[in-house]
């Protein structure tokens, strides 16, 4: 009979050889294969007809697919090096993408411009899959900041360069572009616009107004507070009920129309993301200030600083960081909230989600919703690592 | 009874704890002494299992401890951590109460000997019994501690740094109270410390652990007097290990015949503390009482002749 | 709490009430943001049957969000599931870049118009604030109360239950205060795609170019996010005294 000790050991031995997470990932890439690759459809609106990956490419290489994916999946079910496991998920999703534009390219009929191919549930659970694996990867190498910025600069000029040379062009997503690129492009630099320009106005106005907190404590909880009932509000509300002040604004003061301030539009849109983006502005400045320790702020003080001396050379450099995580928070925020400016008549990506959902088109919400969620994540990997070299900097 | 026999226990390549055997009488407290990293906290989490040896064996009373569940082992046994470990969010009975709760005792029985540990130490059941622990004071909370531990009354009490976080004075008083209840219920107890003065002051028996290793094992005395190795020698001290022997006993046991004057001195005063009394006083010899009866004197020869190197 | 947020409060809930209950008797108010010939009081249907679906849409997707997420944690933070601590920590930073309304929108092409796509779109994204606060509350317990818990010989589900949960509860409270934060706003959206919620009140009014219908469903709406914010934050209060800190 064994003892206690003897089982242990061998259960542990299943867990020191196998990758649990690698055992989910092959699970999921696995059932991915068995649900439609791409989807056939008649025209944009319609349901459409599944094709699995065996059906959709050509036999070399759906042969060549089932191969690689296989391979790749070993090596997410093993403990090895995590250099290997990165760099075999990262091939997998590049061909992926790469075998869904082969599929598109293969599947579109000559003739039939009405004719679409869209992504199907399976290509999504082995992209999920390999994600997956990517992320798990990543996350237990912890990179750096810089090799950070690196690899998503490497990712966005891959991606790029896929879409640029037209290999994914008979995909669905990329003719709801084509027919709308003007359109497109518009509503991304009015997407940026609201985004961008109200994390520059919350930032302006918040910086200063946490200094002030700092100073005087006793606007502190005041400020906090309402600021902290304003975020409350869910989006639309506070759009809605901007929109009163604001027309009453444009139609009472003279040259606030000229300006750009309306009832509608963007001008209710951007005061309403200011609004928002302000608590965590505020809040952070504040704990930035207040966590620094009092010693190095007696010493500026010891050394005969003025107390606009101290804040300039002192205390705001070393809040850096922590002020920069707000800044963060507030980004990601508002370039997915910017989209629901479009309810207002504030443009922005948010009009191709809407109109998606309105016509149950999902490519047409995947135009607005994926360069959102893009852009949010491009703008959460760089700002992390800014957080992270101003802290070294901060530091030393 | 306690017996180690060969454990070892490895994290990776390194071993925390190397073929260590020690054997710990029933009814005494054993300190296991050594720097941080020296494998005395790991030796004497697998007494109650928290670490499970690579290899050897541990035997509690003649039983092998991996031969029971865990967490009957453990409930087995009284267990005190540094920093106490009180559930923050549980009443000072409730707390108290939680083995025997766990081992089913009922209500009654559980009521009455939460409020007899508490009046055991000194805290007042109607003012205490319904408090969390943020309401007490740092040496309260420890001693609420280890009235947890005592709660099942276990015949082992495994102590890690149960002192570590209190101040000189509350610590003192810790260390007498612990005394007297170890005496009055003859608890075997295990105790980890880097502290020798607490190592010669609690244990009836000292193990230096130095790298892992078992390095000394004996009377608090013996290994004052005779240090195995450097490492021991440099823990206990060179400049005040007379001052050590002469605290390890009281007057009473090193009572002599004869007649002084002055203010009689306690018998179950320490001979270091007699030491400088009569330093203090400028006396040569003072009478030894015990209750207000004499039984003799004490000299300041006599007290240097057992503060050599025996 | 103050005496003045006390009765800030009170006035907040005694006013969400009346404009739910009767409307009417704010028609004069309303009147000035209308333009002639419009209606001041919404008059599409009832506000109160609209303020009760918002609210259990929210709650039914909110509880089932709990649910998932707190049993997540758990099983991350155990040792048989900890080699997806890493992967789920990175995911649920990554989740919370998608935007809520994209999550709404992509539903719809798979589930339809109406309830459905909303009610999955607040659960799926309820899930993200509530699993990282868990598992925050879940790895602030301190570690000797863990020690002195298995040294006293808790199994691993005596420990959970009467140890680590009630000490992560506020923290855990607050991921549900978030979550039902951003569901209370996403429902309103909801309404676009078809589920009745307060969010028609507003579009009905953008849709018309009725301000009073905009203030009206705005108003309401805020207020009850306000509320209902307010009412966690004290219960985390009480939580947090009740287990000590």
């Amino acid at each position: 009979m064994m003892t206690i000790l003897q089982t242990a050991n061998s259960a542990s031995f299943v867990r020191r050889r196998l990758d649990p997470l690698g055992v989910v990932v092959t699970a999921v890439a696995v059932a991915g294969l068995f649900l439609p690759f791409v989807i056939f459809k008649a025209n944009r609106i319609v349901p459409g007809e599944g094709v699995p990956l065996w059906a959709a490419l050509p036999v070399w290489a759906a042969i060549a697919a089932l191969v690689g994916l296989g391979s790749v999946l070993v090596i997410a079910m093993l403990r090895v090096r995590g250099e290997l496991k990165l760099a075999a998920s990262g091939a997998g999703l590049l061909a992926v993408v790469l075998l869904i534009g082969l599929a598109a390219d293969t599947m579109s009929p000559q003739d039939d411009s009405l004719a679409r191919i869209g992504i199907g549930a399976g290509s999504w659970l082995l992209i999920l899959a390999l994600a997956l694996m990517l992320t798990d990867a990543l996350s237990r190498l912890d990179p750096g900041p810089w090799t950070r910025i690196g690899s998503l600069a490497f990712a966005m000029v891959v991606f790029g360069a896929i879409l640029g040379s037209g290999t994914l062009n008979e995909l669905s997503i990329l003719k709801e572009y084509g027919s709308r690129a003007p359109a497109f492009w518009q509503e991304t630099r009015r997407h940026l616009e609201l985004a961008f320009g109200s994390v520059l106005l919350a930032t302006g106005i918040g910086v200063p107004v946490g200094i002030a907190c700092h100073r005087f404590s006793a606007m502190r909880s005041g400020v906090l507070n309402l600021l902290n009932i304003v975020q409350t509000i869910p989006s639309i509300a506070l759009f809605g009920i901007l929109i009163a002040p604001l027309a009453w604004i444009a139609a009472n003061v003279p040259g606030a129309r000229t300006i750009g301030i309306s009832g509608i539009g963007m001008a209710p849109a951007m005061v309403a993301l200011t609004a928002y983006a302000l608590l965590p502005v505020v809040a952070n400045t504040l704990v930035g200030l207040t966590g620094l320790a009092t010693t190095t702020v007696e010493a500026a003080r010891g050394m005969g600083m003025t107390s606009g001396q101290r804040l300039w050379h002192v205390e705001l450099p070393l809040a850096m960081p922590v002020i920069l995580t707000g800044i963060r928070i507030i980004l990601v925020q508002n370039i997915g909230l910017s989209t629901i400016a479009a309810l207002i008549g504030g443009g922005g990506l948010g009009v191709f989600v809407f109109q998606g959902a309105g016509q149950t088109a999902i490519d047409l919400v995947l135009l607005g919703a994926a360069p959102t969620v893009a852009l949010a994540f491009a703008a959460a990997v760089l700002l992390g690592s800014f957080i992270d070299l101003s802290a070294e900097r901060a530091r030393t | 009874m306690i017996e180690i026999c060969d454990v070892v226990k490895s994290f990776g390549d390194t071993r925390a704890v190397d073929e260590v055997s020690l054997m710990i009488a029933p009814h005494t407290i054993c300190a296991l002494v050594g720097t941080s990293g020296s494998g005395k906290t790991t030796l004497l989490r697998m007494i109650n299992r928290l670490v499970e040896p690579t290899s050897g064996n541990i035997r509690v009373d003649g039983r092998d401890v991996m031969s029971v569940p865990a967490y009957e082992l453990r409930r087995q046994m009284g267990y005190v951590i540094q920093g106490h470990g009180l559930f923050p969010h549980w009443t000072i009975a409730r707390n108290i109460a939680t083995v025997p709760s766990l081992l089913g005792w009922d209500r009654r029985t559980i009521d009455r000997r939460v409020d007899e540990l508490l009046d055991l130490f000194q805290l007042d059941p109607a003012t205490y019994r319904n408090r969390l622990p943020g309401e007490l004071s740092g040496g309260q909370r420890q001693r609420v501690g280890v009235a947890r531990a005592l709660a099942a009354k276990p015949n082992i009490l495994l102590m890690d740094e149960p002192f570590g976080a209190l101040d000189p004075v509350t610590r003192g008083k810790a260390q007498e109270e612990l005394r007297i209840i170890q005496q009055k219920f003859g608890t075997t107890i295990v105790l980890v410390t880097h502290d020798m003065d607490e190592a010669t002051h609690l244990g009836d028996r000292i193990a230096v652990l130095d790298k892992g290793r078992l390095l000394q094992h004996g009377e608090p005395a013996d290994i004052i007097a005779n240090p195995a190795t450097d490492f021991v020698r440099e823990l206990v001290g060179t400049t005040d290990r007379a001052f050590r022997l002469l605290s390890l006993a009281t007057l009473g046991e090193h009572v002599e015949s004869g007649t002084a004057d002055g203010e009689p001195l306690e018998a179950t005063m320490t001979l270091r503390s007699a030491y400088s009394e009569l330093l203090w006083s400028g006396r040569k010899a003072a009478p030894v009482a015990r209750d207000g009866t004499v039984l003799g004197i004490v000299t300041l020869d006599g007290l240097g002749r057992l503060a050599a190197r025996p | 709490m103050s005496p003045l947020g006390l009765v800030l409060r009170l006035a907040g809930l005694v006013l969400l009430v009346w404009l739910v209950v009767q409307p009417t008797a704010f028609a004069g108010l309303l009147a000035l943001f209308t333009r002639p010939g419009q209606p001041s009081v919404y008059n599409q249907g009832s506000l109160l049957a609209l303020t009760i679906s918002h609210l259990l849409i929210v709650a039914s997707a909110i509880a089932a969000s709990a649910l998932l997420a707190v049993g997540l944690a758990i099983f991350v933070t155990r040792p048989f599931g900890v080699d997806f601590l890493p992967v789920s920590r990175a995911l649920a930073n990554i989740g919370q870049t998608f935007p809520p309304v994209a999550v709404l929108a992509l539903c719809v092409p798979l589930l339809g118009f109406g309830t459905t796509p909303t009610l999955v779109a607040l659960f799926l994204y309820g899930l993200l604030p509530i699993f990282e606060n868990s598992l925050a509350g879940l790895s602030s317990v301190p570690p000797p109360v863990t020690e002195a818990a298995k040294g006293m010989g808790m199994k691993p589900m005596q420990r959970l239950i009467g140890v680590e949960l009630p000490l992560s509860m506020p923290l855990m409270l607050a991921g549900l205060r978030l979550s039902t934060t951003i569901a209370l706003s996403t429902a309103a959206i909801g309404s676009t795609v078809a589920a009745p919620t307060l969010g028609e009140v507003i579009i009905a009014g953008l849709q018309t170019g009725n301000t009073a219908f905009v203030v009206q469903g705005g108003v309401i709406v805020a207020l009850l996010a306000v509320l209902i914010h307010e009412g966690f934050v004290a219960l985390e209060r009480s939580q947090r005294r009740r287990i000590g800190l």
